[in-house]
């Protein structure tokens, strides 16, 4: 280990995020290999950690002979302020080396507030933060995750975005970036060859004017660039690569378990879900691919809890099948089954006793919205009837506390809707009166509210954010409503990084100046309470010209040019309108396995497949 | 009684702490296929306890852990099938039946390297010699259970035997402490060094485990 590192080792918290060494962490002999990557997560290491998509990236790209992955995650404040001190290069956790030795550097981006992270992350590797101030070949700088189907306010600082599963274009911009480092291209001629690889947007190949409004008047594509970007897929999740043998790390991380990936996509089509648009179509695993990668992933792990991870998993068609076949295997070694991401509406007393044999704490429910009309509205298509027979089931199976999640300012809320929370709320605790074998244990009920922040490739893309004033005015009312009631605990969101994530997610390039200014006056892990400063994102708003409310306030026109127009997740734009104007007329669009509603993503899939 | 490993923990294991390690040596047996025995109750797992928590930072080559070997893998192979399983770092040398009682491990023998990046002051040995050599030495400790936050320990009556050997850029100082009711822990002595001797303070101390040993000073296993 380099001894810079082994000196300021025993001066930072939880040293062993900073060493490298886990089981199956891949190391190679860098003589052996051509490609040199840097896997970056812009939080820290035990957030990167749990991250599933970073771990097949890592899989599969160090199953290939002439790559070698490393991992990089954002080291904390004493850390860093360590590495500065000692003059320690950022550096990748297998070797040790300098990430800006390496060949490409890539950005996982999940979360809007963790730009500041990703240039900070770029200064500690000692490069300069604009691509265009690197103007050599290696290291290329680029990102991918969900936050790229708008990345525009990193549009200067990355070099490429990848855009949607990156099982297989992942591998063809390394060969192709193999080719340009062989053949001594320049990286402008690179960036132009890799423009033409599907699911690669390069940033820089566009021209961005704007009105005289701050809107964008026209977004145009030179040197060959096409004028949009459709997102890759894996075309059947049966034969993607699965991490079966990963990283076990040897400190605790956030989620510390076997995660086992149903399915892609979701059916529901929540018109506020970006992940509902963004990762269509919907593609299962089959139970027997699933119940053999889960049990091989505890072996090798030695974990004692596994996870089955999608966005909806009790809409997964063969999930009692799977269960039990895990059931099977894991009881007898003690080994925890759970089940996160469940519909309300779904629920049934005999999945969660098979799975939750042991400890039974809470359990959360998102009903998004407190009357039916809202529901219909956003498209949730959960009735509150299901919801409460779900709660009556969950209780009378002794379940003490329920968490219920909703949001507020949602497209078309009256006040009605709000005090509706209160009174779902209400019906709930009747539930528990009603139900519970022992009402002497008492119950728990959390009702907890975000502020809706309207997202890019949604049906809401047009929608403003409600003003904060507004957001509190409602966040009170539901309070008063909910004061005399003993058994409910209402939390509410804390509105600054709402604002600044409506902000960033639906934001244009000039916003790339708000970021580098935060950052120069200290912007780092902002979704961090220890770190985060609000007055210092408006100051820096103010310092660039730009007014924050134009973002996340302001409704737009139905044909405006939006910042994010060249990326596409294959759901239609026109698909996305009538979905809206379907909201303002409260009315439901049924789910995908109901009846196909025409949103595009099933052109994705090829020889005509339908979705599933 | 229980069975117990002996193992190192050096380089980059250094750093995990010693409740992670107990959690990285469940999952290890796991991924190893050994099997072990569970702590009963309602919430059942997998039974291990390390002798003596080393500090993060500090390696060792003399760790024991206890656990309960169940039928199935012989107690030779273990230490093969469980190093594959472990982290970078960790090392078992060893799987065997507990003979003696934990309590009779008396004292611990470390290595402390004293490094000075600009050469050592040909005075630091003699000051360390002189330290070491009182009558008493009297620090104060953190302490959880003190209402004062700290209590004092004399460290003399810890300090079994030493021996300090010097080359051009490094002190190392070879010493047998108590290692339990109460022990010792070398970080006192490198703290105790620094304040009596500031200008003969090194850049950086390395702290290595080498031998467990009894009342006699034999190797305890």
């Amino acid at each position: 280990m380099n001894r810079t590192l082994e000196h300021i080792l025993p001066k930072v918290q939880k040293p062993a995020r900073y060493t490298g060494g886990e089981y199956n962490a891949v190391v190679k002999d860098k003589q052996s290999v051509t490609t040199r990557f840097a896997l970056c997560f812009p939080d820290t290491y035990e957030i990167g950690m749990s991250n599933l998509g970073c771990r097949i990236l890592y899989g599969l790209m160090n199953e290939q002979k002439d790559i070698w992955c490393e991992r990089c995650y954002a080291p904390w404040g004493d850390m860093e302020e360590e590495m500065r001190r000692e003059g320690l290069l950022l550096y990748g956790l297998e070797s040790g080396d300098p990430i800006s030795d390496f060949d490409i550097i890539g950005f996982s981006l999940g979360y809007e507030m963790a730009y500041t992270n990703v240039l900070n992350m770029l200064d500690l590797a000692g490069l300069p933060l604009r691509s265009a101030e690197r103007p050599e070949l290696s290291p290329l700088v680029i990102a991918g995750g969900t936050c790229c189907y708008n990345p525009e306010p990193l549009a200067p600082f990355v070099d490429f975005f990848v855009l949607g599963e990156g099982e297989e274009v992942t591998l063809e911009y390394i060969q192709l970036y193999q080719q340009a480092k062989e053949e001594g291209w320049t990286k402008a001629e690179l960036l132009e060859e890799a423009a033409k690889i599907p699911g690669i947007y390069v940033p820089s190949l566009y021209d961005v004017s704007y009105n005289e409004d701050g809107t964008v008047a026209a977004i145009v594509p030179k040197d060959g660039a096409p004028a949009t970007v459709t997102k890759r897929i894996v075309q059947d999740m049966d034969k993607a690569y699965f991490p079966v043998k990963t990283i076990i790390p040897s400190t605790e991380i956030v989620h510390d378990r076997v995660m086992l990936e149903l399915f892609r996509g979701c059916i529901r089509g929540c018109r506020f879900c970006q992940a509902g648009y963004a990762y269509r179509p919907v593609r299962s695993r089959s139970p027997k691919l699933l119940a053999e990668y889960g049990k091989a992933a505890c072996q090798d792990s030695g974990y004692q809890e596994m996870t089955l991870s999608s966005l909806s998993s009790t809409d997964y068609p063969c999930l009692m099948e799977l269960c039990d076949d895990l059931l099977d295997y894991c009881a007898p070694r003690d080994i925890g089954l759970s089940l996160p991401s469940m519909r309300a509406d779904t629920f049934s007393m005999n999945l969660m006793e098979r799975l939750q044999r042991v400890r039974k704490g809470g359990l959360t429910f998102a009903p998004e919205a407190g009357t039916q009309r809202l529901r219909d509205a956003i498209n949730k298509n959960l009735r509150e009837e299901d919801l409460l027979n779900s709660v009556r089931t969950a209780f009378s199976g002794g379940w003490s506390g329920v968490k219920l999640y909703f949001m507020l300012g949602l497209p078309t809320e009256t006040d009605e809707d709000v005090l509706g929370i209160a009174d779902l709320a209400r019906k709930v605790y009747f539930a528990w009166k009603e139900c519970s074998p022992n009402k002497a244990r008492g119950v728990r009920i959390t009702v907890s509210t975000s502020w809706f922040v309207p997202k890019p490739h949604t049906a809401f893309q047009w929608d403003a954010q409600i003003p904060v004033e507004e957001y509190q005015r409602r966040v009170n009312l539901l309070r008063d409503a909910l004061k005399r009631d003993k058994s409910i605990t209402y939390n509410w969101h804390d509105p600054q990084t709402s604002y600044l994530e409506a902000i960033f997610s639906r934001g244009d390039r000039r916003l790339a100046d708000v970021l580098e200014h935060a950052w120069q006056n200290g912007a780092k892990f902002d979704s961090w309470s220890e770190y985060f400063d609000f007055q210092r994102w408006m100051d820096s708003l103010e310092a660039c010209g730009l007014n924050g409310d134009f973002y996340a306030h302001r409704v737009r026109e139905k044909d405006e040019v939006f910042p994010w127009s060249v990326p596409s997740v294959g759901v239609s734009r026109a698909f996305l309108w009538r979905e809206r104007e379907l909201c303002y007329q409260s009315v439901t669009t049924p789910d995908c396995r109901t009846r196909c509603s025409g949103c595009g993503a099933n052109k994705m899939l090829e020889g005509g497949r339908t979705c599933g | 009684m229980a069975d117990r490993l002996l193992f190192s923990k050096t380089g980059r294991a250094k750093y995990i702490s010693h409740l992670d390690l107990m959690r990285t040596f469940q999952r290890a047996f796991a991924r190893a296929g050994i099997q072990i025995k569970h702590t009963e109750g309602f919430n059942p797992h997998p039974f291990v306890s390390i002798a003596l928590p080393l500090s993060v930072g500090y390696s060792s080559q003399c760790e024991i852990l206890e656990f309960g070997l169940l039928d199935g893998v012989p107690a030779e192979e273990v230490p093969q099938r469980l190093t594959a399983a472990m982290p970078e770092g960790i090392l078992i040398h060893k799987c065997y039946p507990a003979e003696r009682k934990l309590k009779e491990l008396a004292s611990i023998n470390y290595i402390m390297n004293f490094e000075y990046s600009e050469g050592r002051p040909q005075e630091c040995e003699p000051a360390m010699q002189e330290l070491l050599s009182r009558e008493s030495l009297v620090v104060k400790k953190k302490s959880n259970k003190s209402k004062k936050g700290f209590t004092e320990v004399d460290l003399i009556p810890l300090i079994r035997s030493f021996n300090i050997e010097c080359q051009s850029d490094t002190m190392t100082l070879d010493a047998v402490l108590s290692a339990q009711n109460p022990g010792l822990n070398p970080e006192l002595l490198r703290a105790a060094f620094c304040e009596a001797y500031p200008d003969y303070a090194p850049d950086f101390v390395t702290f290595h485990r080498r031998e467990v040993l009894d009342t006699d000073g034999k190797i305890f296993r």
